[in-house]
């Protein structure tokens, strides 16, 4: 098994070459080679696959993608490269489970299975849509109130007493250690204190500000969990690596984080597929990680609910559930906001593609790509736990007969998607209650979907 | 070789990424003593559109475009001393100076606009990721861009697009330049917010909004 100081070494002593040469000579011919060689194929006209062989395939495929690329890192440019023999290794001593939480809200995020009956874990929260200071305490207090949340994510604020600041900054820093005491004190208040915060430190962009505000004192505890990026496309540095040494040697639980780009160096759905699966694994090997958070996208739209997303997700989130022992939380970013119809079935297509293929966790499907600030209510929570705890009831061939019905409902509005409203248009921000005609508009959905086949309780 | 089979050939060797066959035919067109400009109107042009095109269709992606990109510059290296004997250059549409902003490593979207604003016929200096607010503007002078384009894909680090526009008012330049915006957490409420003079979502709003920019400049 590689000690994290055994990557650290490799980030030292690998082979030297430029960012670009990476990229162009390294990390895209062998994604085209591994997908020509795997014969990897996804189906975006029916983007949920069903095909268990294929999931084990398209794993193998990623296996072999990590074993050939590595991980860059972009401080030291050089390549930090593993054998195929030592990432199946990690693979094996994997536990795939997370400890997280304490006291009464101690609990096992572990994994699912592709058509398992087991309801997700749900994770309670936004990362990175911003939210504004006036409303935040609130926004944490309703997160950590929602029944069926088993953990809290944070969200963003974007000025500190009204002053705006950069990543890596004093105001980021301070910003930072203000959201993790107002959310641990939001647990508290929620009747929570042991509840677990996943998405630390999503305020800070840098080492310095994470580390920082991770320190006890400041409420964060290493039975919290914290993302750690993998930056686009298996690359890494420096900062990244800081701040998993840092947790490591805290023993807190490590969230690698990856959103492979559609469009971008992976190319197309097949080649994003298998980068999907290498990053997952490339958590373990590298990062050490203990759980995963991911959230391919697509380039040219910013959301995720592009057929070809859908395919990648249904494919990956298969191939990994079935053979990687790490719960992963696959990341919806809808491109129609608050308060419109567009976002639920964007939100239920993909809930749906995940859940069926046996993702660990949902989370709340972020409206407006997560670009709006204060666009994210309590009421996408509700409608995530609920989709999610029907999509358990299905499977994947149910999953395969409704999901293209509901890509059909917006994905000819996806360019211009309506951007939806704010937490303030929608809601009372004295009482926490949402206004009638968002209550009625929810109720009407849930009607429809219903009607289609999606089992609500 | 006749001029149409070496024009298609260098069009086929952009489409395909193919540097070789691309300076291959390169040399042919100076033997032929065919105009350079022409050469690169009726030959390189048009496999970068070809791949533009395909791109925009979603039927080509990063790699493609970056390929392309890299095979019309090879073409270009060989064809450049003959353009300079001649005294001939390419009409560009604009200079385009562009980056992430300091604090922010993501370059996939930058590296997309910036090679679909080059397929368009923009010069584009890529000045990376993590740029200093500084560097951008000493890079935009000294390049005589005239326009600057910020990306930001963090919303941490969105606070520096506004911090180079301040920069640029402070240096009482803010005129000489356009300064449009990108990146994932970027909105056009922001752009208005800081003042910048454009956002755009896509790598074509971008060259719309370029050549928005460059019309109202003239």
């Amino acid at each position: 098994m590689l000690n994290f100081m055994d990557v650290y070494e490799r980030s030292l002593d690998g082979p030297v070459i430029s960012e670009k040469e990476f990229n162009m000579k390294v990390f895209v011919p062998t994604v085209r080679d591994v997908v020509k060689k795997y014969d990897i194929k996804l189906d975006t006209d029916n983007p949920v696959a069903t095909d268990d062989a294929a999931a084990d395939n398209l794993f193998h495929a990623g296996v072999e993608l990590l074993s050939r690329v590595g991980l860059y890192c972009m401080d030291s440019n050089r390549i930090v490269r593993f054998t195929e023999e030592e990432i199946r290794k990690e693979l094996a001593e994997a536990s795939g489970e997370c400890h997280v939480g304490e006291g009464k809200d101690a609990r096992v995020y572990g994994m699912r299975v592709p058509d398992d009956p087991k309801r997700p874990w749900f994770h309670g929260g936004w990362s990175w849509i911003c939210t504004s200071e006036e409303i935040a305490t609130n926004q944490l207090e309703a997160l950590a109130s929602l029944p069926y949340a088993d953990s809290l994510k944070i969200p963003v604020i974007k000025t500190l007493r009204g002053i705006p600041f950069s990543g890596g900054s004093p105001g980021e820093m301070y910003a930072a250690i203000r959201q993790i005491r107002i959310g641990r004190e939001a647990a508290k208040r929620a009747g929570r204190p042991g509840m677990p915060i996943m998405n630390l430190v999503g305020q800070a962009s840098a080492a310095v500000t994470t580390i920082g505000a991770s320190a006890p004192q400041f409420g964060a505890r290493p039975t919290d969990g914290w993302i750690v990026g993998i930056i686009a496309e298996m690359k890494t540095d420096y900062g990244m690596m800081n701040k998993v040494a840092y947790l490591l040697a805290w023993g807190a639980n490590i969230g690698a984080e990856s959103a492979p780009i559609l469009g971008g160096w992976c190319g197309g759905p097949e080649g994003t597929a298998v980068v999907n699966v290498a990053d997952i694994i490339l958590g373990i090997v590298g990062y050490k990680s203990n759980y995963h958070l991911t959230f391919p996208i697509d380039s040219r739209l910013g959301c995720a609910t592009t057929r070809g997303i859908l395919a990648v997700v249904s494919a990956a989130s298969q191939a990994c559930s079935r053979n990687v022992r790490v719960p992963v939380n696959w990341l919806c970013y809808t491109a129609a906001g608050v308060n419109t119809r567009m976002y639920f079935h964007e939100a239920a297509a993909y809930l749906l593609t995940s859940v069926t293929g046996g993702t660990a966790s949902v989370g709340i499907p972020h409206p407006a790509k997560g670009v709006k600030v204060d666009a994210s209510t309590p009421m996408e929570a509700k409608f995530g736990i609920e989709v999610s705890r029907a999509a358990a009831k299905l499977n994947r061939d149910k999953a395969r007969e409704l999901v293209p019905k509901l890509v059909a409902k917006y994905e000819s509005d996806l360019a211009n998607a309506p951007e939806g409203e704010t937490y303030q248009d929608c809601y009372d921000v004295e009482t926490g209650k949402p206004h009638e005609d968002y209550v009625r508009l929810y109720d009407d959905v849930v009607d429809e979907l219903t009607k289609m086949g999606i089992p609500f309780e | 070789m006749d001029k149409n089979t070496i024009f298609k050939n260098l069009e086929t060797a952009v489409v395909d990424g193919d540097e070789d066959r691309v300076k291959e035919n390169a040399n042919e067109a100076l033997k032929a003593k065919i105009d350079p400009l022409v050469v690169v109107e009726q030959g390189l042009s048009k496999g970068l559109a070809v791949v533009g095109d395909r791109f925009e269709k979603g039927e080509a992606y990063l790699p493609e475009l970056m390929m392309a990109g890299d095979t019309f510059n090879a073409a270009m290296e060989i064809l450049k001393p003959e353009m300079e004997a001649q005294k001939k250059e390419i009409t560009k549409a604009g200079t385009v100076l562009v980056g992430t902003v300091k604090g922010d490593v993501h370059d996939i979207g930058k590296n997309i606009v910036a090679t679909v604003l080059e397929t368009h016929g923009f010069t584009v200096v890529d000045m990376g990721v993590d740029v200093p607010i500084l560097n951008f503007v000493e890079q935009a002078e000294k390049a005589n861009a005239d326009v600057i384009a910020l990306s930001s894909l963090m919303t941490n680090t969105m606070p520096e697009q506004r911090n180079v526009i301040e920069t640029l008012k402070q240096r009482n330049v803010r005129d000489k330049y356009a300064v449009i915006l990108g990146g994932g957490p970027v909105t056009a409420d922001w752009a208005n917010e800081i003042g910048a003079d454009g956002y755009g979502q896509t790598a074509m709003d971008a060259v719309a909004l370029v050549r928005k920019v460059m019309s109202q400049k003239k």
